[in-house]
Parts: C-alpha cells; sequence; structure tokens
C-alpha cells in the first residue's frame, strides 16, 4: 500500500533520512522505532508533501506521490496526525474535527464519519463545543487522531501519540489505534520513541539511527534483538 | 460641554475610523496567513483610489458600480502580486519588509508617472446632511462609514462560516496542520492576499471624495492602520475593529480641544499608553 523506495531529506547539506525504504502492507499496523533526532519525523513529513525529498520515491496505492504536496495526498487517502498534537486551537473540538473532513464533499457520508468519531471518543463529544487549546494532553492526542479519521483514510500515520502522556492514557492510545486498525481495516504508520508501546502494537517495525534504518523485522524478532533491549527497551 | 457636542464628536471620529479599520483589517489578514507585514499595502489603497477617480470622475459610472469594481480589480493586482512576488515570501519577516519597501516605491513611482504628481480632486457622490436627534452628518460620510461596516461584516461572515474562510483560519493557527488535513495552502495565500489588498482597495474607493488622490495618498491610511493594529494587537481581526474604535473615539474627542494635525499625534500616544499595560496590545496572544 506504502514503499518508500531509497528516500532521503537533506536540510541544507545536512542529510536528515538517508535512503531509507519502508513498507507498509494493506491492513498492517507498522512502527518506526528511534531516538529523537533520528530522522523519524523528517520522514513522515516527506512522505505527506510538507517537505520535499531529495530523493527516492514514495508510491501509495499505486501511484507515485513523490513530488505531490499535502492537500492532494490527504485525497488520495492517506491521513497524518503530525508530531505535537498541531490542532487549531482557536477552534472548537468540533470545528477541527470538521477541518478533518474539509476535502470532502458528501455531507451526508462526513455527518455519519463525524458520528462514529465522536462515538470512538466520548471524552470529546462531552467537550465538543470547547476550544482545542482548552484540552488536556490525552483529549489533545485524541481529537488529533480523531481529526486524522474524519477524512475516511486508508492509512494512517502517527507520530509521537504517546508523547507526554501518563502510562493509563497510552495504554488507553495503543487500544484505540488497535482497534481503528480491526474495525476499519486501515492501514497505520506508527512512529514512536515510547519502544515498549509502539512493538507491542505493531507487527512489523524499523529501527531509525542518524537518518538510516539500521535494523527491521518482526515485532516479535525486535523484542528480542539485544541492541533493541540494550538501546530502547532498558535492557 | 453638552452631551450632544460629545457624541457628534465620537460620530466623525468613527466615521473615519472605520475605513481605517478595513485597511488594518487586510494587513491582519495578511499577517495571519503569511506572517509577512506588507508595507507596500497603501499602495493598493491608492491604486483604489485612482480607480475611483477613473472610472467615477471621469468615466462617471455610478458610484457604487465603481467601488465595486475597484475592490475586485485590487484585489485581483493582489493576488497578482502574491503569485509574482509575496508567495516566495511566507515566514520571512524580513525579506518581505525589504521586498515590501521595494515594491512601495515602484508602485508610488509608477503612479507618478502614469498619473501624474498632482492631486486629482474626485467629486462627492452624494450632497446634503442628515439631522437626527440633534446631530448632524453629512450623506458622504455616512456613505463611507457604512460602507466600511458593511465591508467588514462581510469579512467576518465570509471567514466564520464560508469553506475558503475556515482554511484561513486554519492556516492562519496552523499552516503545516493546514495543510494535512486538505486545504491547499497556495490557493489560500493567494486569495487572502488578494482579500487583503481589496479591502484597502475599497478603503481607497470610499475616501477618494473624501481627500483627494494622489500617488503617495496611501502614507495616511497606513499609519492609522498600524496604530489601530499595535493598540488591537498583531494578528487579531477583533483587536482591529476595537483598536479602530478606540483610535476614533480618541481622535473625535481630540479634535474638539485641537487642530487636525495635533489630533493625529494622539493615536501614538493611545499606542504608548496602552503597550505600558499591555505590551502585545489589547487582544495580542502568548
Amino acid at each position: 500500500m506504502l514503499e518508500l523506495t531509497d528516500l532521503s531529506v537533506h536540510y541544507g547539506t545536512v542529510a536528515a533520512v538517508d535512503s531509507v525504504s519502508v513498507t507498509v502492507a494493506e491492513g498492517e499496523i507498522v512502527a518506526i522505532i528511534g531516538p529523537n533526532g533520528a530522522g523519524k519525523t523528517s520522514t513522515l513529513r516527506a512522505l505527506s508533501g510538507l517537505v520535499r525529498p531529495s530523493g527516492g520515491r514514495v508510491m501509495f496505492r499505486g501511484t507515485d506521490i513523490s513530488r505531490w504536496r499535502p492537500h492532494r495526498i490527504v485525497a488520495l487517502g492517506l491521513s497524518h496526525a503530525p508530531e505535537g498534537r498541531r490542532l487549531f486551537p482557536q477552534m472548537t473540538v468540533l470545528e477541527n474535527l470538521r477541518m478533518g473532513a474539509y476535502r470532502r464533499r458528501d455531507r451526508d457520508a462526513v455527518a455519519r464519519t463525524l458520528g462514529e468519531v465522536l462515538e470512538r471518543f466520548p471524552r470529546l463529544a462531552e467537550r465538543r463545543h470547547q476550544p482545542a487549546g482548552t484540552l488536556s494532553g490525552g483529549e489533545q492526542q485524541m481529537l488529533t487522531i480523531g481529526r486524522a479519521l474524519m477524512s475516511g483514510p486508508a492509512m494512517l500515520i502517527l507520530d509521537e501519540p504517546s508523547f507526554g502522556l501518563a502510562p493509563l492514557l497510552v495504554r488507553e492510545i495503543r487500544a484505540i489505534v488497535q482497534s481503528i486498525n480491526r474495525e476499519r481495516g486501515v492501514a497505520v504508520l506508527l512512529v514512536e520513541q515510547n519502544a515498549r508501546m509502539a512493538l507491542a502494537v505493531a507487527g512489523r517495525a524499523y529501527v531509525m539511527e542518524t537518518g538510516r534504518i539500521v535494523l527491521s523485522g518482526s515485532a516479535a524478532m525486535l523484542r528480542e534483538s539485544p541492541h533493541v533491549k540494550a538501546a530502547y527497551l532498558g535492557g | 460641554m453638552s452631551i450632544d457636542l460629545l457624541v457628534q464628536a465620537l460620530l466623525n471620529g468613527f466615521g473615519l475610523a472605520m475605513v481605517y479599520v478595513l485597511v488594518a483589517l487586510g494587513l491582519t489578514l495578511i499577517f495571519s496567513i503569511l506572517e509577512i507585514i506588507n508595507f507596500a499595502h497603501g499602495e493598493f489603497y491608492m491604486l483604489g483610489g485612482y480607480v475611483t477617480y477613473y472610472v467615477f470622475a471621469v468615466f462617471g459610472v455610478n458610484y457604487f458600480a465603481t467601488l465595486g469594481f475597484a475592490i475586485l480589480a485590487v484585489g485581483l493586482a493582489g493576488v497578482v502580486a502574491e503569485r509574482l512576488i509575496f508567495r516566495y515570501l511566507r515566514g520571512k519577516t524580513l525579506n518581505a519588509f525589504i521586498v515590501s519597501l521595494g515594491l512601495l516605491w515602484v508602485m508610488q513611482a509608477s503612479a507618478q508617472l502614469s498619473f501624474g504628481v498632482l492631486d486629482k480632486p474626485v467629486p462627492s457622490a452624494f450632497s446634503g446632511i442628515v439631522r437626527a436627534f440633534g446631530l448632524v452628518i453629512s450623506v458622504e460620510r455616512l456613505v463611507v462609514s457604512l460602507s466600511a461596516i458593511v465591508l467588514i461584516a462581510a469579512l467576518y461572515l465570509f471567514l466564520r462560516w464560508s469553506r475558503p474562510g475556515r482554511a484561513m483560519r486554519a492556516v492562519a493557527q496552523d499552516a503545516d496542520a493546514a495543510a494535512l488535513q486538505g486545504v491547499d495552502i497556495e490557493l489560500v495565500s493567494a486569495l487572502g492576499f488578494g482579500i487583503g489588498c481589496a479591502l484597502a482597495g475599497g478603503a481607497g474607493g470610499l475616501l477618494a471624495p473624501v481627500f483627494a488622490v494622489s500617488p503617495a495618498m496611501g502614507a495616511l491610511p497606513v499609519v492609522k492602520a498600524f496604530i489601530i493594529i499595535i493598540i488591537g494587537g498583531m494578528g487579531s481581526l477583533p483587536g482591529a475593529v476595537v483598536g479602530g474604535l478606540l483610535l476614533g473615539s480618541v481622535e473625535g474627542l481630540g479634535s474638539l480641544f485641537m487642530g487636525s494635525a495635533a489630533v493625529n499625534v494622539l493615536g501614538f500616544l493611545v499606542v504608548i499608553l496602552v503597550l505600558l499595560v499591555r505590551p502585545r496590545g489589547l487582544f495580542g496572544g502568548a
């Protein structure tokens, strides 16, 4: 479904992402783990069109989207919930969700999706008329995921959904990601510093360090890898 | 001093202030979408003035039709300026400062070459005065203020309820996040810049019969607009309206006690006082 081939991103002369190849199949949950500054977020920004890749190719649903601008990529069914939530703080919860469906013209279908999202996130339904800037961290994260679902995506990109959340909330987010994947068949590409969480949800994972993929395989295999254990799972 | 006199003075002050609010709202809209200050904004106002001079005063077209045409024409000029110049300057405050200052000189010099340096008088479109509740206002001033208020209301409704209006608010709050929801940033940026300039063009058309039209006419309204923006808070649209009301009332009341040259200084005094209490302006965010 998604295929990155030798993707590179340069900021000036510095390579933030260096020939990275990643694939995500239909209905799969795939994780990219790695330390801060490894180039994970840059990889995601390149594949959703926020930065121009300096090399390589991004194929999504059989289309080469390497040079596309973001608004067209969303319309093709790839939805990106960015790092740091990036909500519209002065808009209400409902307005934020409606922004997520910006490219959809079918009002009835949007209303159906909105109903589903509010059902999945009862806390958001309670606070629907509140400005997004006044939500708690966990609620903001749920709104970010909810907003990304509003476009009716075939694939969801989640950048650090567990960042800054209490362990109980991390578990809740994990359950939500799993149920979205199971019930709606939405493929998920998950980027996390929380390797424990990521390897618990994902079927496969890539380990990214200083702009390169250094290790990849099934989550079960990576959980047993001495390198992953020592560097990411606390020994 | 009678209450009537005070109310009359306030009314006089508000009249022109509403037009300066239009200029301020355009600057604010452009600032929130492109994160730059367009120092050539007054030259789009000037363009609106010249369109009004030629279409209304020379060719004798209906005043409101002229106004609509000035708004459209200057809005279009804004879109062209955005596509040719300003789209490359998104978020580059310093570059935009230099480039827009350059554009200011180019547009003023071009106006001098094409239209001449002398003031061109535009006749009043409306004559007569209205009396009500012991107050007196000229029909012309009334039309100018009401038209400005209609344009402000139209902008509000557009931003609040229309699809492109929502997209503009989203881009103003977080451009990357807006792009990820499917908003075409380039389109919003061209449209936002165009609407900002259209408002300036409308303001130029409204004040053309009040003042004369000249290549340097943009300086005064832009200074007023900056005063309004600084009082209201950079980037805040409600702030621009409140800032305009405040400036209008101070200038109106001030005119009871001093000459017009001194009144022009009052605005700066208000800026200093507001910034002492609220350094980001009345509606300025964090």
